[in-house]
């Protein structure tokens, strides 16, 4: 037995059973003993509770919710909700952090101090911190009847009411859908070289298939047009409230704004390095080939620098996408706060917790996707080398 | 096209500023509209922190309320409550000389003479032993104070400084685990580091604050508080392991092969060998994770924790200070940025020191 | 099982069979170095000849065969294995001296944490092991401020350090400046005349011929030729092992 213990192969075997072993008790055991105590307060485990009707309401959702829907459609609802919010935020961080990151690479010293003290103070201060900040800043502006208005807009401590156009909504969609064909195609025909031969000059292609999606989506919407009714629904006063445009929440807004300008703080170091790797060789190079300044910084310095940066910012969108978790904190109807509500309200602790770790380890694995195929397309690019 | 001067005739004071700002008309607008912005900001935000704001309790709620600018009276009427929470007033000198053992900690642990394993366990250890102390009492004559009533700035640090002290040793533990020779130990490490950074830092204190009764025995529960400090050092390590693994992936495997030639054990060659190198070349980013965890710190507000954050909701919340927000928030994201912000000048000033040292 | 072989050669090594996933790095090595012998080992890189001192002092495990090492048999009994590294002193080609330590305590550590030894002691010890390798006044230094040639004499100090009854020297001059070259040699001859028993991976031919008992010639992972040094220079019969010599001595 002595001498077995010796042995470091049988050494080996036992450490590796020992420590997994122990890992998967300790999380039976805890599992064993949730389900006794929730059993003692009459919850019975299972998943029969997601097509129960939750009996209460979300205050966001970009779905029809009502307390009479099963809790299976509020995890759907909280799903949207987290993607819609992250997605608002990581866009508005990018353009935000572009222009930050590009100030502070200018050579432009003004540019770059202000830059610098943008990161420097966002950075610095707390995401939540910035989130109770605009949340307070929003809910203690005036009331709807002393609203501060802009270009048709409303801010009010209720909401930002903005105009939207009144028309259906299948038309509303296709012609969104248009428009995104509109950049999307172009696009694409850009990085496909083969297609382009037969048809001709690419740039003549790309004008006119925009072209032609943008009167597509003006076509729908023309059709889709609600009878009898301005094409764009203005929000105003009528009595003590507000009528008409699209409510944005102060909720949404705050977190959507925090996350911008905090976001922006970092993807703005992002940018920067992205830039400050190029070499300088390389732009030496392509200017002494006599490119203009501006189409080194498009053909050489942008596309180098977005591939020494996209790695990082993927990590950084991941972070961006976990942060809509602070939607519980001024109560937007986030994922997670659905899940503490339903744990709240059910009690079916353990499978709710299982949903959640679900849905996080979901999303992180598809944006992460997303990135290894951006990644792979901007990598071949770089090969050929074009413009 | 930019015309490049080679060696230009000694430029006076005003050839220079040409030179600078105003070389080619984009030059020159982006100087302008960077400079009125600049000057936009600085003057609004001087005339309402400084000139039009009211700084002294004298005049009330009210009187503030009526001014223009800041009103400052609102955090020299309330600072010891964003502070220091409800911890006994009669008291809060401890509160106050707690904050000031863990400041002069993290100093300390920023001089490179503290760089060693024992030195820098012995000053964390003495300067969390003394905070504790300070702030529960019930020994040299200290009246007690129950966790319940800490709050405020005081808490915050108190929760920072608990997840590096758990969550350190167990990332080092973690990426040891997980760099391991053995296959399943590795593999079920990595499962379990990765699952984690996959969560929201909140569901994690979440799970830990909420759930976790439901899970454990009823003598293992404990308070909220050390187990929400659990959560958050379980996320903390989970980043920093891989910071660490990082470092040790750094040193070159000479270095543990002529520790085993020497007849130095398992755990002699990662002591004296393997972590001393691994955390010098993991260093920056491990600061810049301490700066991270400070600030995520913050987020325990939303599991129901008094921390400066609620405080200062607190401050403001309640009765007549009900308008003056903003300062109040003004006043807490200064102690942050503080904190953050030198701890982060420190990190990057030690970055550049080492990239120098490699050359 | 049992685990003492007799205790006479140094190094006992019977049919050792060694590979790294589908390539074979040793096939069926066997050789016996009595104590107080000096072997040099040669041979094309890629040959084996690395992996076979690591796998005397277990940096390497062997998967076939046995090793013996001052008649303890190394194999998965955690004890045997322990005490190797005391015995046997190692000198690499990359140095691998502790840049985290002074030159003085990269020579003290071992001494003092793995065989216990009072500090002051140990600082004796190694002061006179730096003496020998001719760089006593290196002790405060940093490795990094040293010489190639230099960390290498300390390294050699350092495994000197531990007493050990064999030392493995593992192409400690290849990495060198050519006048570098001499005064790591200078202290293998020292150490070589005062009875060391040394197995040496190089290719420095006229070391060998100085101080080698026996010079071994090894190619794909096997022994090819093995012989007194004057026998092996001058009258060797393999073709392998002539091809080899003109182009080390070549040039």
């Amino acid at each position: 037995m002595v001498s077995l213990l010796r042995n470091q192969k049988v050494r080996n075997a036992l450490l590796q059973a020992l420590y997994v072993g122990s890992l998967a008790a300790t999380v039976l055991a805890c599992v064993m003993i949730a389900r006794r105590n929730l059993a003692e307060q009459g919850i019975t485990s299972g998943f029969d509770f997601l097509f129960k009707s939750t009996g209460w309401d979300v205050n966001f959702s970009l779905l029809p919710a009502t307390a009479n829907d099963p809790n299976w459609w509020f995890f759907l609802i909280g799903i949207v909700n987290t993607l819609f919010l992250g997605t608002t935020g990581l866009v508005l961080a990018t353009i935000v952090g572009t222009i930050v990151g590009l100030a502070r690479t200018s050579s432009n010293e003004l540019a770059r101090l202000l830059g610098r003290t943008y990161v420097d103070i966002f950075r610095n201060i707390p995401l939540i911190l910035q989130v109770f900040f605009w949340y307070a800043l929003i809910t203690h502006l005036p009331t709807p009847r002393a609203a501060h208005e802009a270009f048709g807009m409303l801010l009010t401590s209720r909401g930002l009411y903005v105009p939207v156009p009144n028309v259906g909504g299948t038309a509303l969609a296709a012609a969104m859908l248009a428009v995104i064909a509109a950049i999307a195609f172009p696009v694409w025909l850009g990085r496909t070289p083969r297609l382009n031969q037969p048809f001709g000059e690419r740039s003549t292609i790309q004008l006119a298939s925009a072209a032609g999606a943008l009167a597509c989506a003006a076509i729908l919407l023309a059709v889709g047009r609600l009878p009898d009714l301005p094409l764009l629904d203005f929000p105003a006063l009528q009595g003590l409230n507000l009528k008409g445009g699209l409510r944005i929440p102060p909720e949404f807004s705050a977190l959507a704004g925090a996350i911008a300008i905090y976001g922006g703080s970092y993807i703005a170091e992002i940018v920067r390095g992205g830039f400050k790797a190029v070499g300088k060789g390389q732009m030496e190079a392509a200017l002494s080939l006599g490119l203009s300044p501006w189409r080194v910084f498009t053909q050489v310095r942008l596309p180098l620098a977005l591939r020494a940066m996209l790695p990082i910012l993927a990590n950084q969108y991941v972070w961006l996408m976990k942060a809509t978790t602070m939607g519980i904190a001024v109560g937007f109807t986030d994922f997670f706060m659905i899940v503490a509500l339903t744990i709240n309200h059910s009690g079916q602790t353990l499978e709710v917790i299982g949903i959640l770790m679900a849905g996080f380890l979901a999303i992180n694995l598809s944006l992460a996707a997303v990135f290894n195929r951006i990644n792979k397309a901007i990598a071949l690019k770089g090969n050929q080398l074009r413009g | 096209m930019e015309i490049v001067v080679v060696a230009p005739p000694a430029p006076g004071r005003l050839e220079d500023l040409k030179r600078r700002f105003f070389a080619t008309p984009l030059q020159t607008l982006l100087s302008l509209i960077s400079l009125t912005i600049m000057a936009l900001i600085v003057w609004k935000l001087l005339d309402w922190a400084v000139f039009s704001a009211v700084f002294t309790t004298t005049g009330g709620p009210e009187a503030c309320q009526a001014a223009a600018g800041a009103c400052w009276s609102v955090i020299a009427a309330r600072w010891r409550i964003i502070l220091f929470g409800l911890y006994p007033f009669e008291e809060q000198w401890r509160s106050a000389l707690a904050c000031v053992s863990v400041v002069v900690m993290t100093v300390l642990s920023c001089m490179p003479a503290f760089w060693t394993g024992r030195r820098i366990a012995l000053v964390w250890g003495a300067g969390t032993g003394l905070y504790y102390v300070l702030m529960k009492g019930g020994v040299l004559g200290l009246p007690y104070v129950g966790e319940e009533a800490w709050g405020g700035l005081a808490l915050t640090l108190f929760i920072f400084v608990t997840t590096c002290l758990i969550g350190f040793p167990l990332a080092i533990c973690l990426a040891l685990l997980r760099r391991s020779d053995l296959p399943w130990i590795s593999r079920t490490t990595g499962l379990i580091i990765d699952g984690v950074r996959s969560l929201p830092l909140i569901s994690i204190l979440f799970t830990f604050a909420v759930v976790l009764p439901f899970a454990l025995p009823q003598w293992l529960q404990g308070d909220k508080l050390y187990r929400v400090i659990l959560g958050s050092a379980l996320f903390f390590s989970a980043y920093q392991a891989e910071i660490v693994r990082g470092g040790m992936q750094g040193v070159p495997a000479g270095q543990e092969e002529a520790a085993m030639a020497l007849g130095m054990s398992y755990w002699q060659r990662i002591g004296r060998i393997l972590l001393p190198q691994a955390m010098r070349n993991a260093l920056p980013a491990t600061i810049n994770q301490f700066v991270i965890s400070f600030k995520e710190t913050s987020l325990v507000v939303i599991v129901g924790f008094f921390e400066i954050l609620a405080s200062g909701n607190a401050a403001y919340g309640t009765g007549e200070w009900r308008f003056a927000y903003v300062e109040v928030y003004a006043f807490i994201a200064f102690i942050y940025f503080v904190f953050v912000f030198s701890l982060s000048r420190y990190g990057a000033y030690l970055e550049r020191r080492m990239a120098v040292g490699e050359r | 099982m049992d685990s003492t072989l007799p205790s006479g050669p140094a190094v006992h090594i019977e049919g050792l069979d060694k590979h790294y996933g589908s390539f074979h790095a040793l096939r069926k090595i066997n050789l016996s170095v009595d104590r107080g012998e000096k072997i040099v080992i040669c041979g094309p890189s890629g040959s084996g000849k690395s992996t076979l001192i690591r796998c005397i002092n277990r940096l390497e495990q062997h998967d076939g065969g046995r090793i013996a090492v001052l008649g303890t048999e190394l194999n998965d009994d955690v004890g045997n294995i322990d005490g190797i590294g005391r015995e046997v002193g190692m000198v690499f080609q990359h140095f691998n001296l502790f840049p985290h330590m002074t030159v003085l305590e990269n020579c003290m550590i071992a001494p003092v944490i793995v065989r216990k030894r009072p500090r002051a002691e140990a600082e004796t010890t190694a002061r006179r092991f730096l003496e020998k390798v001719r760089i006593p006044e290196q002790a405060m230094k940093f490795p990094s401020q040293l010489s190639g040639g230099q960390q290498q004499r300390v390294a050699i100090a350092r495994a000197l350090c531990m007493q050990p009854q064999i030392m493995l020297f593992d192409e400690p001059t290849s990495t060198l400046d050519p006048e570098m070259i001499a005064e790591v040699l200078d202290v293998m001859v020292t150490l070589a005349s005062e009875g060391m028993t040394m197995i040496c991976v190089t290719h420095e031919m006229g070391f060998a011929r100085r101080v080698a008992d026996r010079v071994i010639f090894m190619d794909a992972g096997e022994i090819v030729e093995e012989a007194p040094p004057e026998a092996f220079f001058t009258s060797s019969r393999n073709e392998r092992t002539r091809q080899f010599l003109s182009q080390v001595l070549g040039h």
